[in-house]
């Protein structure tokens, strides 16, 4: 070679340098914002008095008044009950469908995942049509078959929110169970049996030891879900005179607002959740070994013989009260002029549809909530790649406080980031309280967990080699992300644009205390309806926000060649 | 043609040193294999080379360039260098020809020679008329092919090859191996080879270097290793032996316990520890009752056959020598002369009995 013959070359700093390190830094210093910000500031306020100083007279108030006190009692008995029901719905359901000849278990699948995508707070809102004590059409149909007088369910009670959080929540245990289940290969039970287990031995020794940790992880899951939510107490709870954590700190939001309240009130909120998501690591992390013998065994299918049929109405029974009584009583009162009478054609209009689409009000949320939608699943899957690049090809130093920093939004509830976010940006240097930008800063943090994962785990699917065979060919570091990383994390970044703009479009908790009258989202909207009784128009967006969902999880189911609940379909390839 | 010269090169990991202290010069237009067990650092030592690692002592030239120095990192993007990857790393979302073609935007070939170069090395690695396939359409051979055919096709200055052949079938492996060491006699480019196989090594390489818990232990002619092995590891590492720790106890002998030997020695000091490598293949068997048909000058020992295992092309016998505690591999030929249980005398030629340092 004919260049570089002087004595020795040594590379110049800037030669040496990785050009494109402002990009994951940049990366890097916008998530650190986005989380540390306001968080603390939210911890900050918690412990600062009107005058400035450290109090913790805050703390004292929350936690010393009986009202409040309740509310957390309130909170724990809803996370606790609805954790143990969804666990006792999802358990049985999981193993019928993983392991036993149940019929029809590729439909249960479906509407299971269509339980599991229903935003809850829609779910709790047909309930409200459905027992609710006066109008409910189930209370309705009772008292004309017995004669009764009074009702037969009372959905607005403690029981009556339990249930609804749980049919809504029990996909989570559902999951966990059936995807361990799915793992561990009968040859496992089978070795035992050979060993001269019975068939309850087997269970009680193998396969339920194996399964274990998926159940409590679930159950785990399910509380945490039930802690977080502010739709269903809000909409069942309020009305039955009873406040949960979530509903306090959003009437703490009513004017005047007593944000360092709400603060205070927040934290053992989020201490509750960090702790539980941390045992439900631990539990977890231990459960390598079902998955280490799982690999390629065939799984054995129990015959349930006479119980087919029993099984198979009670998982439809579960179904109806998920999926098919809510799905019905919306569509009839989208169509109905009075939703509480029987759907005659004097009782049929469109005028629900065109009150809907045509307001201003409503319009303009539909406008609102799409554009969130789009920025946020955009920004958010251009930021969780990155990020998710950054993290799995350790790019910068710390990349490990980075990928956890990316996923701690998940300990953080939807109110509790609202309270957060309303802090930070009420103050300089932002300004974006009333603007739609706090909105898609709410969401682009509430969304970073479920879109990060999904990065993450696109990312580790590409063999870093295929980026280094780039590299060594002559290609930066940039144009290797551009031109081989990119198209090979193709329908991995469009599934996590689909996750995020899912997440967004049915966002309650978070934009209930951020909207303002000018900024108003879908979620915020079915929320104000009912409170004016405009019930036909809460199912018309209602239908509209599953219609939408159910799209989109449609075109991501055929993009990864599985569902979102994590199975694989037969033909998928990833 | 440049060559590569490695001084002092470490990578830690955590508290683990993958690469101590190595040492190595691969001269202009040689192919040098880095022969190792895994985890002995010898994929670790390619990966600095190419730049996709800093080291943290040590240097990285090539010709008069430094390439890698503690802090100073040229990335791989500009070091002309080309590498093919255990998995291949072929991009599945391009076609052959683009994937062998990527490489040739960043060299400054026109546009216009780009295509008869791609059609020229296809033709080279036997692929061509495949231009237009996926590589998930190939076979695990001819993916191998566009692998190194996409490497060659930019002329690196340096190749580095991170056992390539490991996902092939044997036969399909061998047929590679001949394959990589045509080309490389065909184009001369300065090599680097990593592999944990030592027939592989030896087929491919011009010199190989056997590296151990991150430093070469010893660099040499393929041959040179098998028959001048200077540490204990590399005589095992590098095809079958028979080791004995024994103590010396002449200026040419060895002795442990009873068993004494001649070895291919003299100047050693009675009393100092030596292990003693011994090739199965270069020791005669014969009957325990006649001994006229072994080498004489040799050391003959008695034994028996505890064990003669078909191989189909040799018989591997396990022979216990009489009085000691010492138990020979002994390689013969087909068929199996002698049977478990049988009396046999064993030969072994003094210049077989290779002498190790007994501290390794």
């Amino acid at each position: 070679m004919a260049e570089a013959s002087a004595a020795s070359l040594r590379p110049g700093r800037l030669e040496g340098l990785d050009r494109a390190a402002p990009v994951w830094l940049l990366a890097a210093a916008a998530l650190v914002m986005l989380i540390l910000l306001p968080m603390g500031w939210l911890a900050y306020i918690s412990v600062t008095g009107p005058r400035g100083g450290f109090t913790l007279a805050h703390y004292a108030r929350v936690l010393g008044d009986p009202p409040l006190q309740k509310a957390l009692w309130n909170t724990v008995v809803l996370a606790f009950w609805s954790g143990l029901v969804a666990l006792a719905i999802g358990a049985p359901m999981a193993w019928l469908s993983a392991r036993t000849d149940l019929p029809g278990r590729r439909i249960i699948q479906s509407l299971i995942m269509a339980s599991f995508v229903t935003p809850p707070f829609l779910g709790a809102f047909a309930w409200v049509m459905l027992a609710g004590p006066n109008a409910g059409y189930l209370n309705q149909l009772y008292r004309g078959l017995t004669g009764a007088e009074g009702p037969l369910l009372n959905i607005f009670s403690m029981p009556g929110l339990i249930f609804v959080v749980a049919i809504y929540t029990f996909p989570y245990v559902y999951i966990m169970i059936a995807n361990t289940l799915g793992l561990i290969a009968s040859d496992l039970e089978d070795a035992a049996a050979i060993l001269g287990a019975g068939r309850l031995q087997v269970a009680r020794t193998i396969t339920l030891p194996m399964v274990l940790p998926a159940i409590l992880s679930g159950f785990i899951l399910a509380v945490l879900q039930a802690l977080a939510l502010f739709g269903s107490p809000a909409i069942l709870a309020l009305p039955a005179g009873f406040h949960t954590v979530t509903t306090q700190m959003w009437s703490f939001f009513q004017y005047p607002p007593r944000a360092e309240l709400a603060a205070a009130f927040s934290i053992p909120l989020l201490l509750a959740t960090a702790l539980l998501l941390l045992a439900q690591k631990k539990l977890l992390g231990r459960r390598g070994y079902a998955a280490v013998g799982g690999k390629g065994g065939q799984r054995r299918i129990i015959r349930l013989g006479p119980w087919r049929l029993p099984a198979l109405a009670g998982c439809l029974a579960i179904l109806a009260c998920a999926v098919f009584l809510p799905y019905g009583i919306l569509l009839k009162t989208a169509f109905a002029r009075a939703w509480a009478q029987p759907l005659t054609t004097a009782n049929f209009t469109l005028e629900n549809w065109s009150f809907t689409f045509l307001h201003s009000a409503t319009q303009s949320a539909i406008v609102n909530t799409l554009e969130l939608g789009v920025l946020t699943a955009c920004v958010g899957a251009g930021l969780a790649t990155l990020l998710a690049y950054v993290t799995t090809r350790k790019l910068v130093l710390g990349h490990q406080v980075l990928g956890f920093l990316a996923v701690s939004p998940v300990v953080i509830p939807g109110v509790v980031l609202a309270v957060a976010l309303f802090v930070a940006y009420t103050r300089p240097p932002f300004l974006l309280y009333g603007t739609l930008w706090i909105l898609f800063i709410a969401y682009l943090t509430k969304e970073m967990p479920v879109g990060y994962s999904q990065a993450d785990a696109t990312m580790r699917g590409i063999h870093p080699e295929l980026e280094e065979a780039g590299r060594i060919l002559g290609a930066g570091r940039l144009r290797v992300l551009r031109e081989i990383t990119a198209p090979l994390a193709r329908s991995g970044i469009i599934a996590t644009w689909c996750f995020v703009f899912i997440g967004v479009i049915r966002e309650l908790s978070a934009s209930i205390i951020l909207f303002s009258p000018n900024t108003k989202v879908m979620s915020v909207v079915i929320f104000d309806l009912k409170e004016e009784g405009q019930f036909g128009a809460i199912a018309v967006l209602g239908i509209f926000m599953l219609v939408m969902t159910f799209a989109i999880v449609a075109a991501m189911q055929a993009l990864l060649g599985r569902d979102v609940m994590g199975a694989r379909s037969s033909s998928g390839s990833g | 043609m440049p060559g590569v010269v490695i001084t002092g090169l470490t990578k830690r990991f955590g508290d683990v040193a993958a690469v101590a202290g190595l040492d190595l010069t691969v001269r202009p237009g040689e192919l040098v294999a880095l022969l190792g067990p895994s985890g002995c650092g010898k994929t670790t030592t390619l990966r600095l080379v190419a730049g996709f690692m800093a080291p943290d002592a040590g240097e990285i030239r090539v010709g008069d360039r430094v390439l890698s120095s503690p802090g100073t990192v040229i990335p791989p993007e500009r070091r002309r260098m080309a590498m093919i990857f255990q998995s291949y790393a072929l991009w599945p979302h391009m076609t052959v020809a683009q994937n062998v073609a990527y490489g040739l935007r960043f060299g400054g070939t026109p546009r216009a020679e780009r295509d008869g170069k791609v059609d020229e090395i296809l033709r080279a690695v036997q692929l061509s008329g495949y231009g237009a396939r996926y590589p998930g359409e190939l076979s695990g051979g001819q993916q191998q092919r566009v692998a190194v055919a996409r490497a060659l096709v930019v002329e690196p200055e340096i190749l580095l090859l991170d056992e390539p052949l490991s996902n092939l079938d044997a036969s399909l492996r061998e047929e590679m191996r001949f394959e990589i060491r045509r080309l490389h006699e065909r184009f001369g480019i300065t090599t680097l080879y990593v592999t944990h196989d030592q027939a592989e090594a030896m087929v491919i390489s011009d010199r190989a270097a056997v590296i151990r818990n991150g430093r070469v232990v010893q660099i040499g002619l393929p041959q040179e290793l098998f028959e001048r092995p200077r540490t204990r590891f590399v005589a095992e590492f590098i095809g079958k032996t028979n080791l004995i720790d024994a103590v010396a106890d002449g200026a040419g002998s060895v002795a442990r316990g009873r068993l004494r030997l001649r070895v291919a020695a003299d100047g050693l000091t009675p009393g100092t520890p030596a292990v003693v490598s011994i090739r199965p293949h270069l020791i005669a068997l014969g009957p325990r009752a006649n001994t006229r048909t072994l080498p004489t000058g040799a050391n003959t020992l008695a034994g028996t056959v505890l064990r003669a295992s078909y191989l189909g092309d040799t018989v591997d016998y396990q022979i216990a020598l009489e009085e000691s505690d010492v138990v020979l591999r002994v390689a013969g030929p087909t068929p199996a002369r002698a049977h478990a249980g049988d009396p046999v005398t064993v030969a072994v030629p003094t210049e077989a009995c290779v002498l190790l340092p007994a501290d390794d």
